[in-house]
């Protein structure tokens, strides 16, 4: 084990092209282990020595054996060292440090403790976000550091923070906790920003992910999604047919005041719900959830208002108030007009008589604006169909789908088909 | 020779190959599709039908003059058309007996049978006469002078049904005779001429019928909608071309590079000024709204085709990695 000065000497010789990096992250390999992490306390001196980014990765593993060391951090002036860790994520340089990637991200996991150790998430956004984008080989892959990224966006109250990285397709998982986390904690930013259909679409994701055995992020999950659905839809849509078995059997037995809740919803009456609401607040206070169970409550209103779009042309607002169970008039007037401004229905109120007249979708699609849209959509789908395609051909070729399905042709007909040679792997010959 | 021996008429006329033009004649000989046709369907025929009856009859017959070991029987027959001063019109055609030991034509057969199509087109003649093979065969001069009787200056005219099906190119020539001075004697030779394809709406109407049965490019149009889009994109591929044939031509002309042509660039420049047709609000909201139209369908189509491709891939993943409730056929679950 070479000394420290050593190795610090190395680190800034053999930073130049990339055959010193990789010369000197097989040195570092070497030197790596519980006999760096002895001398943590002595590497602090050292790191002044080396600059973040012409020397990402030895700075990378200095900086790692000092964060795990065990040892208190604030030994290193506990402020001082996130400024360090901080400063380093924010200016490395991100081929070096793809080379030792768990090592980063155990880097990035000791930001997180140690700031939320200090109740200030809010000075974990910013590196965490750059860290985010210099970890990641695509933009398409989910890597831990997102869940924490976006658990600290969600402690800070950060909504707009945790947008960038949720705007982001995810095709590439390693981690399943990793998906579960992204999309629990990406549905409750969208929910705290008000976007109901996009939160839906993430716990949609947590909810129907494969799993073998429930688990407790997936329930949580499924909870909101409920709520969630709710609010978009006035309804919720049964398991599709790519839910685990697992979890299409027990998620309903977890979350059992929320399908009650749902099923008096579809009941339409605004009194019914509430004291529904009212004699369960308690669970719903310990899950977290009354803010949202309240938003359910409320959107009761606009569920049937938009019922009554449905049936009435034109129809009055006392009308409105007592069908849909409000108290005045004027009440009323607020819903629709807020409705009205969400385009969530179009209608015109006239002030004279207090009338309202429903109207139909005046889009007329001959807009310029709308080729582009449709056609930037259909760009969208080109893409994903290949990926879907190239997808299923990898499926059709795995040994398990192909153990399978030619054990059941084995099966049916107890002798082999000539013409089925193609598909049954070859060893059963 | 093997057992259908009938002469296909069928003088096609002479495709317009690139290869300079031997003949001095200046006779401008224009084709109509159905000779074409003709001759190919009568080869065709009598190909099928040598297959069907024995091949050991055709192969001890293939030693027999103009077939060839193994090559399809060769077809003869007449053209027929019209002749105008120098244009020569072949609208016609038909087949003729060639007698297989002689090598000629059956005289009886051929004067028959063009009394049957005076009485129906009395204004035709026969112009000729047409063969099928790669090349021109020796005893084809014989043939050749025996009709000469009939037509001073008749036309010959071949098909090669050998031909690569990917080269553009109609397989069909049209000689004509002339008498050359080859070795210090007179002789008649065939030499090449050029030839246009005439038609007439009929028969266009049925070649594009035709055409479409068959995909001509190894099947793999095989639907409807998709070789009309092909024949879409090529129209379109092929305006493409000419607008930038035009448009290189008037940035040549604007460096200075070609002289500078009025009469062209009054051509050129009516022709821009025809678009765009129309110019008005209205239009723009309907042809906005038809295009939209379209999009939001193809977007549709491509929807169901990206579901259908989810959906399989769904049941896959269920079939190989979930753990079955209850299986189509039970069995599986006892592994």
């Amino acid at each position: 084990m070479e000394s420290l000065e050593a190795l610090v000497a190395h680190i800034q010789g053999l930073s130049g092209s990339p055959e010193e990096v990789a010369h000197l992250h097989s040195l570092l390999k070497q030197a790596d282990g519980d006999s760096l992490r002895a001398h943590a306390a002595a590497l602090v001196p050292f790191l002044a020595h080396l600059s973040p980014e012409t020397h990402s990765l030895g700075y990378l593993y200095l900086l790692e054996a000092c964060a795990t060391s065990g040892s208190n951090l604030s030994e290193f002036g506990g402020g001082d060292f996130l400024v360090t860790i901080a400063g380093f994520l924010t200016a490395c340089s991100a081929d070096q440090i793809r080379l030792a990637p768990d090592k980063f991200l155990n880097v990035c996991r000791v930001l997180k403790d140690q700031v939320m150790q200090l109740n200030m998430p809010i000075r974990g956004i910013a590196p965490l976000r750059t860290a985010v984008r210099k970890i990641q080989s695509s933009p398409e892959q989910l890597t831990p550091v997102h869940a924490d990224y976006l658990l600290l966006c969600l402690l800070a109250k950060q909504y707009k923070a945790g947008l960038s990285i949720l705007e982001d397709d995810i095709f590439e998982v390693d981690q399943p906790k990793d998906l579960f986390l992204y999309c629990y904690y990406g549905g409750m930013i969208y929910i705290g920003l008000k976007k109901f259909p996009k939160a839906l679409e993430l716990l949609h994701n947590a909810v129907t992910a494969p799993m073998s055995m429930l688990n407790a992020i997936a329930v949580e999950a499924y909870k909101k999604y409920v709520l969630v659905s709710l609010i978009v839809n006035g309804q919720v849509p049964s398991f599709p047919k790519y839910t685990s078995v697992s979890a299409q059997r027990s998620m309903k037995n977890h979350a059992q005041f929320y399908v009650e809740l749902s099923t008096s919803y579809s009941n339409g009456r605004y009194t019914d719900l509430e004291t529904f609401v009212q004699a369960n607040s308690a669970t719903f206070q310990s899950d977290n959830n009354l803010g949202l169970v309240k938003q359910v409550l409320s959107s009761m209103y606009k569920r049937n208002i938009q019922r009554l779009t449905q049936t009435y042309l034109t129809l009055s607002l006392e009308d409105i108030a007592r069908s849909v169970q409000l108290e005045t008039p004027r009440d009323a007037e607020m819903h629709v007009l807020r409705m009205i401004e969400d385009g969530e229905i179009h209608a015109t109120i006239n002030q004279k008589d207090g009338m309202v007249s429903f109207h139909e979708d005046p889009e007329q699609y001959k807009s310029v604006e709308m080729v582009e849209h449709i056609d930037s959509s259909i760009q969208r789908l080109t893409a994903l169909s290949k990926k879907l395609a190239s997808i299923d051909e990898n499926m059709s070729c795995d040994p398990a789908y192909l153990m399978k399905t030619g054990r059941d042709r084995g099966r049916f007909d107890g002798r082999f088909d000539y013409d089925d040679y193609d598909s049954v792997p070859h060893k059963f010959f | 020779m093997s057992a259908p021996s009938d002469a296909a008429p069928a003088v096609s006329a002479p495709a317009p190959t690139t290869t300079a033009a031997a003949s001095s004649g200046g006779f401008t000989f224009k084709l109509h599709p159905l000779v074409i046709v003709n001759v190919s369907d009568h080869h065709t025929r009598v190909k099928a039908q040598a297959a069907c009856s024995g091949d050991s009859s055709s192969s001890s017959s293939a030693a027999g003059a103009g077939a060839g070991a193994g090559q399809p029987p060769r077809v003869f027959g007449c053209v027929i058309g019209v002749q105008r001063g120098r244009t020569v019109e072949i609208f016609n055609s038909f087949e003729l007996v060639l007698d297989p030991v002689s090598g000629t034509l059956d005289r009886a057969f051929l004067e028959k049978k063009q009394e049957l199509y005076k009485k129906v087109f009395p204004d035709f003649y026969v112009l000729g006469w047409y063969s099928t093979g790669s090349d021109v065969h020796d005893t084809d001069m014989q043939i050749h002078k025996a009709l000469m009787d009939v037509n001073e200056s008749p036309v010959y005219l071949l098909l090669n049904p050998t031909i690569n099906l990917s080269q553009k190119d109609l397989p069909v020539t049209i000689y004509e005779s002339e008498l050359h001075v080859i070795d210090g004697s007179p002789q008649l030779i065939f030499v090449r001429s050029n030839y246009t394809i005439e038609t007439v709406e009929a028969e266009r109407i049925s070649v594009d019928h035709v055409a479409h049965l068959k995909p001509s490019d190894g099947g793999s149009a095989a639907t409807q909608l998709a070789a009309h889009l092909t024949g879409i994109h090529s129209a379109i591929k092929m305006l493409n071309s000419r607008v930038r044939v035009i448009h290189q031509y008037l940035v040549a002309m604007q460096k200075g590079d070609i002289p500078v042509d009025n009469s062209l660039l009054r051509q050129v420049s009516s022709l821009v000024r025809r678009l765009p047709a129309m110019e008005s609000q209205k239009f723009q909201d309907d042809f906005l709204m038809e295009y939209n139209d379209t999009l939001l369908m193809t977007y549709l189509a491509m929807f169901t085709n990206c579901s259908s491709t989810m959906n399989e891939l769904v049941e896959k993943i269920n079939t190989s990695y979930e753990r079955p409730t209850t299986r189509r056929g039970g069995r599986g679950a006892f592994m």
